[in-house]
């Protein structure tokens, strides 16, 4: 009889609320004397040293993931929540009418959505879809709420910066209608009209009114964009 | 002259010529100073060597081998399978700001690092690593190693003392109780090997061996010395499940939690020279230290025994002890202080003295084996 | 309303009337915000004799991040988020609360599949939690090596979670009507492979952790929480069964799939850090029992039954919902104006907050290892304890 006897739990049944209730009652610790006492406690820790000796011997059981070096194979899962994107057709025209849902769904004001009216579809056109890297928790009611499938969270990594403005940026890569607005337009030469292409930092960013003016990392190609 | 004959080589046991560094200074000292000298500064450079050296790969095994128990990789980075972390440590140690606290007793502060490591440089000169590898030796050798390793205490106490802070007093007076506890089932332990060995050499002990380690010669009682002995040396040195003067979880870091930079890196380093030196000293008097395996009067396989290197002997042992020591660490949850203290005055201490008074009844009936030779 | 404000001086005059007169050895130490114990920002002010604890007493504020207040602002379906931030080894349990008690209040109706889903996730969150919790425990008793095993099979069912939900520890998962998407394909297969998986993983902690007799020297008979000092605490979770009081809402009064499901509630007897150990072993054990039970069979149907475009509003009054987490009965309370999807005001009751305060009972008379390992077996997680 050991110091602690794993299958010492008693089963038994109890009314609790009103309801009667399977319980498991835990053992308690059995002293028998100091020669007992010594002999099982010497054991026990000679059972502890046997679990973790083969973990000292060998390597088989080594869990590490070597990080930078495995970023080649390093594969996250494809519902991973990372980097709102838009989903993009093969055209690179996006779905997004600007109808604000996602604006509104998000907790912590990450987006921003500026539409205008566009002079050839007369529709709500997207100018800037504004994400705010830095306030967003990734919550994915956006992606959930977007009636229009036009999101998604992308699973990139590494999106570390040194400069905060650079984790701020739009969306889309042109201002105009979305893709199915786009069909309805008949005329080539009113199509070519259709969008202006934007870069991600285009306008201002929205920290403080401040633009990207002298953003440092900015210079060096690096950015919080894709 | 004599015709070589292999035969005669293996038949005849081999004579092991303790010649340590301190021993060939005095003896040149007549004829001429300056190899005297010589030898005294190659004992310095030796013990010099040995102390970073030891440090530095005690410390990369254990965080190797705390990996393997985890695991993980352990050090991975700087170098091949990160073998220069503790170098880029080091370094990074030397340059760090050297902080002394705000109403701290600065006197104190600044030397009590030095203490700690001036014990472990003092008993790594009487360990003997193989015959001829050896600083000094001692007719009083065992008296020596217990008086130091008690002395080590006082850089622990002042440190923990003198920081101006609850945390590492309190990891400071724990040490203090626990490594004056531990030190007397540890003496206890030796002493069963004294009254076999006849002498509190350390070179003579390990000779004494010749015909057989203690720890089986001595059949039940060098068994039980040596449970006792890497028992209390593991408390003495402040390793798991005995650590409880820096209890990261319960005092931060205990007594070295206001030290940074190279003061603290003294702390860590006599810690591991610490460990090293126990397993050395548990390998001496219990093990054989450098003495091959020899079985007595089996003189054929004593031979083959032989043709191994005394210093290899003694780093197989060290190593397997220090091991035996790390697993502990990575194994077992911690003591409380009053437990450990228990553990050492009711059990340890009871247990040792009944120990060594069998052992003399062993040694004056001659019960062990080879009580001839 | 009078906010009272108190120095340190004051404190430790209030703590020991007879401290400052220098009669007695007795002294005063902070335990955190910034120590090993504490995990997190948990500050614990100490009253010493020696090593002996004579008066513990938490102080809290400093991680009150006003998510309550935030609530006020919010859509429910947007407050859920938040309370990932509570407990966050149970962020999948505070979704469920929330939506629990939002769903009660709108009268609407879930699937089975959905709350099959919940049941699922939340068992497997429970299971993740203790196993963190006895990896920590074993840590702060000094024995580093359980932390890290605790963390690689954790770190197992994080990769479960992050296939179908495409979050590890924040998962604003469960939504009012059901969870936000459904289970991914192979969730079913990767959940039996981790069963088969952990089996053996929980007998080698017992062998190292449960039957070491310095793990059991440290943990029996220290800091005794009678039942009585448990219910009049508001202790609940494995800190109250631990005390004797068989009180799980899983079985008190089922919700989700538990209703169908078999399984046992581990009970303490003395109610000391030993038994509370004991109840969270014992815990992992039937949580695994019971995913095996819901793995056997998976409900067909939508997985949510609210569409996303829809307002969730609250009617008019007060509405309250409860459930089990992995620390014990978080209670949302609701006031609703009626008419919105915002609430009014929104409460949590958290687990960890009642728990802590059974620190001031039990860590009298010990030391302050002792305090540390009893801590550690009330499983505190300290955002939960100030929102």
């Amino acid at each position: 009889m050991a110091l602690f006897d794993p299958k010492g739990a008693r089963a038994e049944t109890r009314q609790v609320a009103g309801k009667s209730v399977a319980v498991l009652l835990a053992p308690r610790l059995v002293r028998r004397g100091f020669l007992h006492d010594v002999f099982y406690g010497l054991k026990s820790l000679l059972t502890g040293m046997r679990v973790t000796l083969p973990y000292g011997l060998t390597t088989s059981r080594i869990v590490t993931r070597q990080y930078p070096e495995n970023r080649g194979t390093l594969k996250m899962y494809e519902r991973y929540r990372a980097r709102l994107t838009f989903i993009r057709d093969g055209q690179g025209r996006h779905t997004c009418t600007g109808c604000r849902n996602c604006e509104k769904a998000c907790p912590n004001g990450s987006i921003i959505i500026e539409t205008a009216k566009g002079a050839v579809t007369g529709k709500n056109e997207v100018q800037r879809f504004i994400w705010r890297f830095d306030a967003c928790t990734f919550c994915n009611l956006c992606v959930y709420t977007c009636p229009f499938d036009a999101l998604e969270m992308k699973g990139d990594f590494e999106h570390a910066v040194f400069d905060r403005r650079l984790l701020v940026y739009n969306l889309n890569s042109y201002a105009g209608p979305h893709a199915s607005l786009w069909d309805k337009v008949e005329d080539e030469e009113q199509r070519k009209t259709l969008a202006t292409k934007i870069s991600p930092y285009d306008g201002k960013v929205p920290l403080a009114g401040t633009s990207m003016a002298g953003c440092p990392a900015r210079a060096h190609g690096e950015g919080g964009a894709s | 002259m004599s015709v070589f004959s292999p035969a005669a080589v293996i038949a005849a046991p081999q004579v092991f010529e303790v010649k340590t560094l301190a021993s060939r200074a005095a003896t040149a000292l007549p004829g001429s100073l300056l190899e005297s000298a010589l030898y005294v500064l190659l004992a310095v450079v030796w013990i010099v060597a040995l102390l970073a050296l030891t440090g530095l790969a005690l410390i990369y095994l254990e965080r190797k081998i705390a990996g393997h128990f985890q695991c993980r990789l352990g050090p991975m980075r700087v170098g091949p399978h990160g073998i220069f972390q503790t170098v880029a440590d080091t370094i990074k140690l030397l340059v760090k700001e050297d902080f002394v606290p705000d109403g701290a007793d600065k006197v104190l502060h600044v030397v009590a690092p030095f203490l700690a490591l001036t014990a472990t440089i003092l008993l790594l000169v009487i360990l003997p690593l193989s015959p001829i590898l050896q600083a000094a030796d001692m007719n009083i050798g065992v008296v020596y190693v217990t008086a130091i390793s008690g002395f080590g205490v006082m850089g622990i106490l002042l440190g923990g003392w003198s920081s101006n802070n609850k945390w590492s007093m309190i990891g400071a007076m724990r040490a203090g109780a626990q490594i004056i506890s531990y030190e007397i089932s540890a003496t206890l332990a030796l002493l069963v090997v004294v009254l076999f060995a006849g002498t509190l050499r350390l070179s003579g002990i390990v000779q004494s061996q010749a015909d057989g380690w203690w720890i089986w010669r001595a059949h039940g009682v060098g068994v039980v010395a040596f449970v006792i002995y890497v028992i209390a040396s593991t408390a003495e040195i402040n390793r798991t499940p005995f650590d409880i003067p820096e209890g990261e979880s319960e005092l931060a870091a205990g007594f070295h939690t206001e030290y940074s930079g190279i003061r603290f890196a003294f702390f860590f380093l006599a810690e591991f020279i610490n460990m090293f030196l126990v397993a050395g000293f548990a390998a001496t008097f219990f093990w054989g230290g450098w003495m091959p395996f020899h079985v007595g009067g089996l003189d054929g396989f004593n031979s083959v025994m032989d043709l191994v290197p005394a210093g290899a002997w003694f780093a197989a042992k060290t190593s397997a002890l220090v091991f035996l020591v790390m697993w502990f660490r990575w194994t077992f949850p911690r003591l409380r202080v009053d437990q450990m203290m228990r553990l050492e005055w009711k059990i340890l201490l009871p247990v040792g003295f009944v120990n060594l008074f069998a052992a003399a009844l062993v040694v004056l009936y001659g019960l062990y084996f080879f009580p001839g030779t | 309303m009078t906010v009272q404000a108190y120095t340190l001086d004051d404190l430790v005059k209030r703590l020991d009337p007879q401290a400052t007169e220098g009669a007695s050895q007795q002294y005063f130490l902070n335990l955190g915000p910034q120590h090993p114990a504490a995990h997190g920002v948990l500050r614990v002010m100490l009253f010493l004799d020696g090593e002996t604890v004579v008066r513990a007493i938490p102080v809290l504020g400093y991680i009150h991040r006003g998510i309550e207040k935030m609530g006020e602002s919010l859509s429910t379906r947007q407050f859920i988020h938040l309370t990932d931030r509570l407990d966050y080894l149970s962020a999948l349990m505070n979704n469920w609360a929330v939506a629990r008690t939002v769903e009660k209040a709108a009268g609407i109706e879930v699937s089975p599949r959905a709350e099959w889903i919940r049941t699922i996730m939340a068992e497997l969150q429970r299971l993740q939690s203790h196993l963190l919790w006895l990896g920590v425990l074993g840590m702060d008793l000094g024995a580093f090596t359980p932390f890290l095993w605790g963390f690689r099979d954790r770190e197992e069912l994080t990769y479960i979670f992050e296939e179908t939900i495409g979050a590890r520890l924040t998962m604003n998962y469960v939504l009012p009507g059901g969870v936000m998407s459904d289970i991914h394909p192979e969730f079913a297969a990767r959940v039996k492979k981790y069963v088969a998986y952990i089996r053996p993983k929980i007998a080698e902690y017992e062998a190292l952790l449960s039957g070491n007799v310095i793990l059991e020297e440290r943990l029996r008979n220290i800091g005794r929480l009678s039942a009585e000092d448990a219910v009049s605490i508001g202790a609940t979770g494995p800190v109250l069964r631990a005390s004797g009081v068989a009180l799980d809402l899983r079985k008190a009064s089922p919700y989700g799939a538990y209703d169908k499901l078999e399984f046992q509630v581990p009970v303490g007897t003395v109610g000391d850090s030993w038994d509370r150990y004991w109840v969270r072993f014992e815990e992992m054990r039937q949580s695994i029992a019971m995913i095996e039970q819901l793995l056997g069979g998976i409900p067909e149907g939508p997985h949510m039954s609210v569409k996303p475009a829809v307002k969730v509003k609250l009617p008019e009054g007060v509405h309250y919902g409860q459930l089990e987490t992995a620390r014990g009965i978080l209670g949302v309370f609701i006031a609703a104006a009626g008419g919105s999807d915002v609430p009014y005001r929104i409460h949590l009751r958290s687990p960890t907050f009642n728990n802590l305060w059974s620190v001031t009972r039990l860590a009298p008379g010990w030391r302050i290892a002792d305090l540390v390992a009893i801590l550690t077996t009330l499983d505190l997680v300290i955002p939960d304890i100030e929102r």
